[in-house]
């Protein structure tokens, strides 16, 4: 840019355009009056500093939008999503060493939430958070339940829906397990909470925003 | 009877009639069915004393351990199982616990562990039970029942592990134990005694209670006649009678008696001397056995009476009556038996159970 502003003009430009070039040492003293005329309260040092600065856009043309037919890119629909079944977990991906970086990573959101989980901090407080907080990635066990087969089910949470937790156990087993009549068990660090699975028929998307009561029931 | 007493909701009484002799008599199973014995009581007409034959094998009974604060899972240890639990004859039944509120359980001698649980216990027990019979819209309680003699209950499969962990890591159930094994053999008590040795434990002898009744009425009853159809009384006359002979009450209605206007029902005889004898302990089936036989040697010297009573009151907070059959509390929770011996080894046998209980066999 700078070696065009410092190029000469063509002599049949100079004529067209009707200016009178200057070079070398005449056209930097034309330029430091010119400038202390125009802006007559700074130094030269600091109107020098400006110009190093801001750019000088010498030429500038908006660039117009052609308002053509777009086709809105649509994604799949329901129908497509169950045939394709891109929200399921296959078969072969189906292993607890491969989530356990994803737990590893939940720990760390979850300090990282809480401040750092330390032993003093209060458990309101982290309640608060965590009811807003994702949980895939999160060990869960049910400790209890109104079918008693599923007490005792341990494993990393997947997959979140709105009626159920899809947990990975140790054995690679995938379980979904539903919310509703059965309470779970959270562990992170040296803090365990419980949740409340008939409370939480939420997805985890529509959680962060609900308002969750104080009171309840919470008898199964 | 007092008016509350008469809303009783429900109560099963079942007779039967047969004679010691026939082959095909059900007493020794009835008897045996009925695994957790608390008190017997024994009604001996026209005696003066509780003759020795009887009084020894009372002495004879087997005795019973008081285990303080015994965790559940320690009858699915190997050495319990391999020692106690798989020979059989052993039973044992939670103590001051109260069947409709608190948790229950009681090892019968088929090998059978029967739990009464609550719902939240249940719920975080985590093994499979079915609700009781007797809840009503809203299940509170539960029954769980394991049968440890089972193969897939053997150490080291994978069902054991998991219902030792429930028993274990997940719901501690404990609780004080009343413990009976009925073989006298003197090895197997040391094992019992090894077992128990890192537990308060005692070893308790079922109390005798006996007192002599003077000038008693007695219904008159005659073995052809089980009814009740003029020789003898109802049958629920006679158990009525038989309660309030046990509990002390005045039957002479007499005019000043505030307390009781109740009368020995028709026809009646007077009886000059009778022995009631009280026996109360966990009492196992077959020392139930051994002191019906020796009743039926009563008859064998000679003597007036004409009918000897032996009645038996099984524990009102255990979660069973007969065999496996659920039992529950209500009112009274009552689950007896009672047999009325004859001098020709007649007898009859009155089975009587609570609201909360099956039809007895």
């Amino acid at each position: 840019m700078e070696r065009v502003v410092l190029s000469r003009i063509p002599p049949d430009e100079k004529k067209l355009v009707g200016v009178r070039a200057r070079h070398g040492k005449a056209a930097q003293q034309f330029t430091q009056a010119f400038l202390k005329s125009s802006i007559p309260r700074m130094s030269s040092d600091a109107i020098e500093d400006i110009l190093l600065h801001r750019a000088v856009v010498l030429r500038y043309t908006r660039v117009k939008k052609t308002r053509g037919k777009k086709t809105k890119a649509k994604g799949l629909n329901a129908k497509e999503r169950r045939e394709l079944k891109v929200f399921q977990l296959k078969p072969e991906h189906q292993k607890y060493e491969l989530f356990l970086p994803l737990h590893e990573l939940w720990k760390q959101y979850v300090a990282d939430l809480c401040n750092g989980l330390k032993p003093e901090s209060n458990p309101q407080m982290i309640q608060q958070k965590l009811l807003k907080a994702d949980f895939h990635g999160a060990v869960l066990t049910v400790v209890r339940s109104k079918c008693p087969s599923y007490v005792g089910t341990t494993g990393i949470l997947v997959q979140e829906l709105k009626h159920v937790f899809k947990i990975i156990t140790k054995e690679d087993r995938l379980k979904t397990i539903p919310k509703r009549n059965s309470v779970f068990s959270v562990e992170m660090g040296d803090f365990i909470t419980h949740i409340y699975g008939s409370r939480f028929e939420l997805r985890s998307s529509e959680r962060s925003a609900k308002k969750f009561k104080v009171k309840g029931n919470i008898d199964l | 009877m007092s008016p509350d007493l008469g809303k009783c909701s429900r109560s099963l009484l079942t007779c039967e009639k047969s004679n010691f002799l026939n082959e095909q008599s059900r007493h020794e199973v009835h008897v045996s069915r009925h695994c957790f014995n608390y008190k017997i009581s024994l009604l001996l007409p026209e005696c003066e004393v509780l003759p020795v034959r009887v009084e020894n094998v009372i002495h004879n009974f087997s005795s019973y351990y008081l285990v303080r604060d015994l965790p559940v899972y320690k009858f699915l240890e190997e050495k319990w199982l391999a020692t106690v639990v798989k020979k059989g004859s052993f039973y044992a039944l939670s103590c001051k616990t109260r069947i409709d509120e608190d948790n229950v359980c009681a090892l019968l001698p088929s090998g059978q562990l029967i739990l009464s649980l609550d719902k939240d216990t249940y719920e975080h027990l985590g093994l499979e039970g079915r609700p009781s019979l007797y809840s009503h819209k809203k299940v509170m309680r539960y029954v769980v029942s394991v049968d440890l003699t089972n193969k897939s209950l053997v150490p080291g499969t994978k069902r054991y592990q998991q219902v030792l962990l429930c028993l274990k890591e997940r719901v501690m159930l404990r609780s004080d134990f009343l413990l009976t094994t009925c073989h006298p053999g003197a090895d197997k008590d040391g094992a019992l005694h090894n077992l128990l040795s890192q537990y308060t434990y005692e070893e308790c002898r079922p109390t005798l209670h006996s007192q002599t009744l003077k000038n008693l009425f007695c219904p008159s009853l005659h073995h052809s006649d089980l009814r009740g159809k003029g020789l003898s009384c109802t049958p629920n006359q006679f158990l009525e009678w038989l309660g309030a002979v046990n509990l002390n009450i005045s039957c002479d209605n007499s005019a000043v008696s505030f307390l009781s206007t109740y009368m020995c029902p028709e026809p009646r005889a007077p009886v000059s001397q009778s022995v009631l004898c009280t026996v109360t302990g966990l009492i196992p089936p077959k020392d139930v056995c051994r002191l019906l036989k020796e009743l039926r040697c009563y008859f064998a010297e000679p003597n007036f009476a004409a009918w000897v009573s032996l009645t038996v009151h099984g524990f009102v907070d255990c979660p069973v009556s007969w065999g496996a059959a659920e039992h529950g509390f209500f009112k009274g929770g009552e689950n007896l038996y009672n047999f009325v011996c004859f001098k020709n080894q007649d007898y009859w046998l009155y089975k009587a159970t609570g609201s909360e209980d099956a039809c007895p066999p």
